[in-house]
């Protein structure tokens, strides 16, 4: 679906960018969790860091957080290419990304 | 920097004497043990025996040298020094759950008390009744108060609370005290105004404390942030999400200087930008020793992978100097302003004193 790199880089920022914030809508949340799930597993391993490194601090926290989403509703590899893309967005953020999705009162 | 280790449990809360030659604290019991330094040693001096639950907070009055202790058996008790024994007061908070935080106001005429009840009990003394009473502090308190900072102008009280706001109170006492004059802050004081509220963050406000000149207010909250308000700013709030470990203690050591401590064991620097009204991370305090690197044996090494799935050398204990969270920090010299030293006491049962060195006027702070 997405065979160059800049492609799949400028579909990551435009799903972050997108993320639906403060909506309450369920089935609005899982469409935004299920693109982005898309976009992060279309991502070739040595790219991921890249990525990562081209978000702010809002975006890396907002990373980690589909990051757990995509954890917690695995499907076949998922959690494979997303134990990559957590260890980058780890070495950014910090523990202190982890804590933030735990405490966050509003989820993705 | 100077690391003395008390006990094998953590220590609960810590206050110092005026001239810092003797350390009051709670051993993890119900107790307050106070120390005082002979040479390069502590010597207890003190055991004062009187709360029926853990005693949650400590606070040494510098002039009037009366000790306010809290605790989870609801109550507050003021020492005085008779002689040698300390005389406890009972203090009736009229609370209902326990006590967590209790901070004597600067001129030592009242003291505020925090508590699982959702309120803060304003104490001060009663002339004609010859005892404590207070008054109470409750909307729109909505969870716990976890910690408690005084203004200079002893009339506003920031809270900390478990339903993650930080808070600025009126806590004005027409009793004790004249009327105060504005502050940017606000300018009418009636008791128990509200006079700032954060926005949300996202948790426990743990650690609380305004600068020296009471223009500005830090918090510390569990979400890893920390955040300021600058009431010179019209009370914008600058916050720093930390790729640390939430923080449970904060201070101010310069007016845009803070140190921070938490769950990673080590104190941090921070400092403010007042023109970008930013926040910004200053390094990590701690030294660590350099460990000996020796080459492991392909026996440690499959042990290693087959325990740990990893067959890198880090081992696995602290480099720090505390071995275990940091849950309070205190200024010894210098004051918030111009810190030359303070203290940290862990769940560690440790207690570390820590130099501040300006390298040069315009520098960066840097610790030793």
């Amino acid at each position: 679906d997405l065979p160059r790199t800049g492609e799949a880089l400028r579909a990551f920022h435009t799903a972050i960018r997108s993320s639906p914030g403060s909506s309450r809508s369920q089935a609005v949340k899982e469409q935004a969790q299920g693109t982005m799930l898309k976009v992060l597993t279309s991502f070739k391993s040595s790219e991921i860091e890249q990525a990562v490194n081209s978000l702010d601090r809002n975006g890396v926290d907002l990373l980690m957080k589909y990051i757990y989403k995509g954890f917690e509703k695995p499907s076949e590899n998922s959690s494979a290419i997303l134990l990559q893309w957590h260890e980058k967005a780890l070495a950014v953020g910090g523990l202190g990304s982890i804590i933030r999705v735990l405490t966050a009162r509003k989820t993705v | 920097m100077a690391y003395h280790s008390f006990l094998l449990e953590p220590i609960s809360c810590h206050a110092w004497n005026k001239d810092r030659t003797q350390i009051a604290l709670c051993p993890n019991n119900h107790e307050v043990h106070i120390y005082r330094k002979d040479g390069a040693k502590w010597s207890k001096v003190h055991e004062l025996k009187e709360h029926n639950g853990q005693v949650t907070g400590i606070d040494w009055a510098p002039e009037s040298n009366r000790l306010v202790t809290c605790g989870t058996d609801r109550n507050a008790y003021v020492w005085t020094l008779k002689g040698s024994v300390w005389k406890p007061t009972l203090v009736i908070l009229r609370i209902n759950r326990a006590a967590r935080c209790v901070k004597w106001s600067p001129k030592e005429n009242k003291f505020a008390v925090g508590s699982g009840s959702r309120l803060i009990s304003i104490c001060y003394f009663e002339q004609e009744n010859d005892w404590w009473v207070c008054k109470h502090i409750k909307k729109p308190i909505r969870s716990t108060v976890l910690s408690l900072d005084w203004h200079p102008n002893n009339v506003l009280l920031a809270a900390g609370s478990c339903d993650f706001k930080c808070r600025i109170f009126s806590a004005y006492i027409k009793e004790v005290e004249e009327r105060p004059s504005p502050t940017p802050w606000g300018s009418k004081m009636p008791f128990g105004e509200l006079m700032f509220e954060s926005s949300s963050s996202c948790g426990w406000v743990h650690s609380i404390c305004f600068s020296a000149s009471g223009s500005r207010v830090a918090w510390v909250s569990h979400d890893s942030t920390l955040c300021l308000a600058d009431a010179g700013k019209k009370m914008a709030v600058a916050s720093l999400c930390t790729e640390t470990l939430p923080l449970l203690a904060v201070t101010f050591i310069t007016e845009n200087s803070l140190v921070a401590a938490g769950h990673d064991c080590c104190p941090m620097l921070f400092t403010y930008e007042e023109s970008q009204g930013s926040l910004s991370f200053g390094g990590k305090l701690d030294v660590p020793k350099q460990s000996s690197q020796r080459g492991l044996t392909a026996r440690e090494r499959f042990q290693n992978l087959d325990k740990k799935a990893s067959s890198d050398t880090a081992n696995a204990s602290l480099d720090t100097l505390h071995k275990n969270s940091i849950s309070q920090i205190s200024v010894l010299t210098g004051g918030k302003d111009k810190c030359s030293q303070f203290c940290t006491t862990g769940m560690d049962g440790g207690m570390s004193i820590w130099d501040v060195k300006v390298r040069n006027p315009r520098g960066p702070l840097r610790l030793g």
